[in-house]
């Protein structure tokens, strides 16, 4: 696990017992930790700190975790996080998602999921990473007049226009650029960008379609780069589709 | 949780009978309306007999017959000069006996309307009520199990980690502790709950006796040294020494445990301080203030505070068992004690003093 002991994480989570035990488990699979028990001084931590994970209790004091996650993705910051809540509510599920969220760990819950959930997510973000660090070619992808850079999120549309990707926009171009012209599974997609089981539709993924088309696509009803393959899944075409 | 509120067979019910009421308010008035044309009716008839009743008479009249036999055939005729006519009186009486009928039905009708509509506000507000408890119920239950979960994901790690990783009899040591910590939490819930259960219900036997405030401040204080010591809250106590209350020893305890506790999570968040606790003589009154440097209240907040479940929002949900029960169960305690309790801060950050009063013991 050489890459894992690199890997620092941040356990934000108000009750002490709790908080320290994730500590300690994580410390043993060799990860390096740092707590925080409001979400006041969580928000202040995740910015200065350079974390590659933050596990985030969704009731705290001061400020509650979809608060801290939604601020954390306005300032820019894009560290992976893992939900953790008492409530098995699914709207906090979807709640979580949205406030830009990884993943979803339901109070109580077993050690080797926890840790499981962990490896998993990490994975996922030292893909993307990695995937940047290759030469600044990879950082950027042009197609059709279109150009997005995954470093700062930013995408220059054919017409002029420049937007904002969001972190999960980003990945999915990025999955799908590195496979031209090849057949992306909706499943594929998931485990890469989300990990397994995290959201409870593959047609999630069908929305961020719908915007990535919307951005870059001429005529985003007829298609020419993000095609579906019916039943399948998403094939991208970056000459576009004659 | 929307869908079992609707369907409930008991709210149909009530829903039902409101209905019926407001259904059988409109047949009171249709009826009443109904009763006073019926009178008008009336009246317009027996007018008309006797307008055939007066012809009839001016034809005797015309006969021969003298003004004492058509007054004896027609009670309700006179005659002058020949002419005969209706009477003033028959006329009246005739109103009369109208205006007795409406106003019956007018009297009871109002008195049938007065009684649905009772009933309809009443059925209406149980109603309303019952929606309001049963969503008190349903926070209660979220956040109870919300507290729950917490302690209990904690005692499955620690034991999970016995079982999945070799421990150090050391560390096997430190996290038994951290299991039995988080027992005591969940016991002390559960006590909570069984207690503000009972206080509501106003079963509470109390064995009132002399004693000292000093002794039962320590006795608490003692208790709550080790949690105090981690979670860096220190305490400041003076209080007079001959002060001596008339209480039951265990509402005294529950109360200051509740206080006590309150300051120290209310402190929490800003990562401790000092508790400070201050015993005086006020009157006919002992009275003990409890101060903390904790997060503090809105100041308007002050009352509710007592009230079941009510939680402040920067207080992040945290008193000491977590179920917003514990100043609902200090309230009812001083309630029964003939004592009262206040809350005052000057607003939120600011900290806050928690006084409580009970009567002093009587000098025998």
């Amino acid at each position: 696990m050489s890459e894992a002991a690199q890997s620092r994480i941040l356990v934000v989570e108000d009750d002490l017992h709790l908080a320290e035990g994730m500590a300690e488990n994580m410390r043993a699979e060799g990860y390096a930790t740092d707590t925080a028990h409001d979400g006041q001084l969580g928000l202040e931590m995740a910015l200065v700190g350079d974390y590659d994970l933050i596990v985030l209790d969704v009731m705290l004091p001061q400020m509650d975790g979809f608060e801290v996650c939604k601020a954390l993705r306005a300032q820019g910051k894009s560290t992976p996080v893992l939900f953790l809540t008492a409530r098995g509510d699914p709207q906090d599920r979807v709640r979580g998602l949205e406030a830009g969220g990884d993943d979803y760990l339901t109070k109580p819950f077993h050690l080797d999921e926890f840790l499981l959930r962990i490896r998993a997510i990490l994975r996922r973000w030292e893909w993307f990473k990695s995937s940047l660090a290759k030469p600044a070619t990879s950082a950027t992808l042009t197609f059709a007049g279109n150009e997005a850079n995954f470093r700062t999120f930013q995408a220059h549309a054919w017409d002029g226009t420049t937007h904002d990707l969001t972190e999960k926009e980003a990945m999915i171009l990025k999955v799908l650029a590195e496979h031209p012209g090849e057949v992306v599974t909706r499943d594929d997609l998931l485990e890469k960008v989300w990990g397994y089981e995290v959201y409870p539709s593959t047609r999630t993924v069908d929305n961020f379609i719908l915007r990535l088309r919307k951005i870059f696509e001429r005529d985003p009803h007829e298609p020419r780069h993000f095609l579906t393959v019916r039943g399948v899944g998403y094939r991208f075409q970056p000459e576009g589709d004659a | 949780m929307i869908n079992r509120l609707r369907l409930d067979p008991t709210r149909l019910l009530h829903m039902a009978i409101i209905f019926l009421q407001v259904f059988s308010v409109a047949q009171v008035v249709w009826w009443f309306v109904d009763q006073r044309t019926y009178a008008d009716n009336n009246a317009n008839e027996v007018r008309n007999l006797y307008t055939y009743d007066m012809v009839a008479a001016q034809k005797l009249s015309a006969l021969g017959a003298s003004a004492e036999e058509i007054t004896a055939i027609f009670p309700h005729a006179q005659v002058v000069n020949g002419e005969v006519t209706l009477t003033e009186a028959a006329l009246t009486d005739l109103d009369d006996a109208k205006t007795r009928h409406v106003n019956q039905y007018a009297w009871e009708s109002g008195f049938f309307l007065l009684v649905q509509a009772l009933a309809i506000m009443v059925l209406w507000r149980g109603l309303s009520s019952e929606k309001a408890i049963r969503k008190k119920q349903d926070n209660f239950m979220a956040m109870v199990s919300h507290q729950f979960k917490t302690p209990i994901a904690s005692l499955q790690l620690s034991l999970e980690t016995m079982v999945l990783r070799q421990v150090t009899p050391e560390r096997f040591q430190q996290l038994s502790r951290r299991m039995l910590d988080d027992l005591r939490r969940m016991e002390n819930m559960v006590s909570k709950i069984l207690d503000s259960a009972r206080l509501d219900r106003g079963r509470v036997q109390l064995n009132k006796e002399r004693l000292s405030l000093a002794e039962a401040v320590r006795h608490v204080v003692a208790t709550l040294e080790d949690i105090a010591r981690r979670e860096n809250v220190a305490f400041d106590v003076e209080i007079a020494p001959q002060l001596e209350v008339r209480a039951d020893p265990l509402a005294v305890d529950g109360v200051l445990r509740n206080l006590i506790e309150n300051a120290m999570s209310a402190m929490k968040p800003t990562g401790g301080g000092t508790v400070t606790i201050r015993g005086t003589r006020a009157g006919d009154e002992a009275e003990l203030r409890i101060i903390d440097t904790g997060v503090g209240f809105e100041p308007a907040d002050g009352p509710k505070l007592f009230e079941k479940f009510f939680r402040i929002d920067n207080h992040g949900g945290r008193d000491a068992a977590g179920t917003g029960l514990g100043l609902f169960i200090v309230q009812r305690f001083m309630h029964f004690e003939n004592g009262h309790v206040k809350a005052h801060s000057e607003g939120a950050g600011k900290g806050a003093t928690f006084t409580v009063a009970w009567p002093t013991a009587q000098e025998t």
